[in-house]
């Protein structure tokens, strides 16, 4: 298994030989590459191993997992067909993943997951894909089947693997995130949005709330499942609708509190691998880490080694999460 | 390490949080999360019957898993 940032003739060279790869890159990239055993999705935003994180136009990343899997189908699935990613697929194995961001697939994945017929069942990893910052709003995020040539910017798209023999892979996150000391937030609905919340069980107005506490919208609301923090991060304010808006759906009931501060992410990231063990590097079979965590904590020229992969507008990891590092692990039985 | 049986009572306790494990596998933890609040929502037997043997069929799909594997030893002590 090989994680690499490459131009496109060396792109292009490793999908005639034949490869299974799993691609990250701007669209005007992937759109010249040929047909072969890939599925992709765009972004130009990356974490490389030589020269940290970066933002090109012109490179694509490449994560080659030929050797961890026996046999692969690339599925198609639109928003209503998506419940049954988790029982299609081969039982020993993983799935893959690439969501176009905003997309009804995208939404509807966020929303749903959580509840589809057998969740968990086998590994699921994957990304939202997007766009150049430049690009917002001119631009839509798109998906690419490589064994079909077809580039789509509504349904999802996945790659479900069927592990060589004697191979096991576990999905992990890397959140840096974890619940403040403050107050207790709830919502009366799941959603992407909310003008409501109840804060230690008192209603009030969420924008309000926010504007009053001068919350930091730059860090995550964050939900503690069973010791997996997750997180929900800030889209925006609209203080006229009275309106907060969120990247990932809130969920009806669950708590959330606001992070604490990461102070030197980098740093951060470091400490924690070290206090959790680190994960070998040969043993990461892809991982991507999130646009907020790029651009709020200045990643550009950073390094976040064992993990590279692309820098996305979502992450997935067997359901839509934000500013997480993802990462899927294959390693020997 | 063994899979307890879908009926043994350490399922529920650990959906109802009446037993809490320091697990390690991520898609189980991510179910308990969501199951727990569901229960909150209602706490019916066929809610909980539901919870119970979705975890259960969680840990015997994912028996080759290592984390779910050293869960497994965690909650048969």
């Amino acid at each position: 298994m090989e994680q690499s940032i490459l131009g496109i003739a060396e792109t292009k060279a490793k999908i005639l030989e034949g490869r299974t790869l799993l691609l990250a890159g701007d669209e005007n990239a992937l759109r010249k590459l040929p047909k072969g055993n890939w599925i992709g999705g765009t972004i130009p935003y990356f974490i490389t191993r030589p020269l940290g994180g970066l933002a090109s136009r012109s490179m694509v990343h490449v994560t080659d997992v030929t050797d961890a899997v026996a046999a692969f189908e690339i599925i198609r699935y639109d928003h209503g067909s998506l419940s049954r990613v988790f029982t299609d697929g081969a039982e020993h194995g993983f799935s893959f993943i690439v969501l176009p961001a905003r997309s009804i697939a995208h939404l509807a994945f966020a929303l749903n997951a959580p509840g589809y017929n057998d969740f968990g069942v086998r590994p699921l990893v994957g990304w939202i894909s997007g766009v150049h910052l430049d690009d917002l709003g001119e631009v839509t995020p798109k998906v690419f089947n490589g064994q079909t040539g077809a580039m789509f910017s509504e349904g999802g798209l996945v790659l479900h693997a069927d592990l060589a023999p004697g191979k096991v892979a576990n999905v992990g996150i890397v959140n840096l995130f974890e619940q403040g000391d403050g107050d207790v937030l709830t919502f009366p609905v799941d959603g992407f949005s909310a003008r409501e919340v109840l804060v230690n069980g008192v209603k009030e107005d969420f924008a309000s709330y926010i504007r009053r506490n001068e919350l930091d919208t730059r860090l995550p609301l964050v939900a503690n499942y069973y010791g997996v923090m997750v997180n929900t991060s800030f889209q925006g304010i609209d203080d006229a609708e009275g309106e907060v808006t969120f990247y990932a759906p809130v969920f009806k009931g669950l708590q959330y509190k606001h992070a604490k501060p990461v102070e030197d992410y980098e740093t951060a990231f470091k400490n924690r691998l070290e206090a959790e063990g680190q994960v070998a590097e040969d043993r990461v079979a892809f991982s991507c880490n999130c646009i907020l965590n790029y651009l709020y904590s200045g990643l550009e020229g950073k390094r976040t080694e064992p993990f590279v992969g692309p820098i996305t507008f979502g992450e997935i990891a067997y359901q839509l999460l934000n500013q997480t590092l993802v990462f899927l692990e294959v390693g020997d039985v | 390490m063994e899979l307890p049986a879908k009926s043994h009572p350490v399922w529920a306790d650990i959906v109802t949080g009446k037993a809490h494990y320091d697990l390690k596998f991520m898609a189980a933890k991510i179910f308990i999360g969501r199951c727990s609040r569901l229960i909150e929502e209602d706490s019916s037997p066929e809610m909980l019957k539901s919870c119970t043997e979705k975890l259960h069929g969680l840990y015997a799909k994912n028996t080759g898993n290592p984390a779910a594997q050293e869960d497994l030893k965690t909650i048969s002590g």
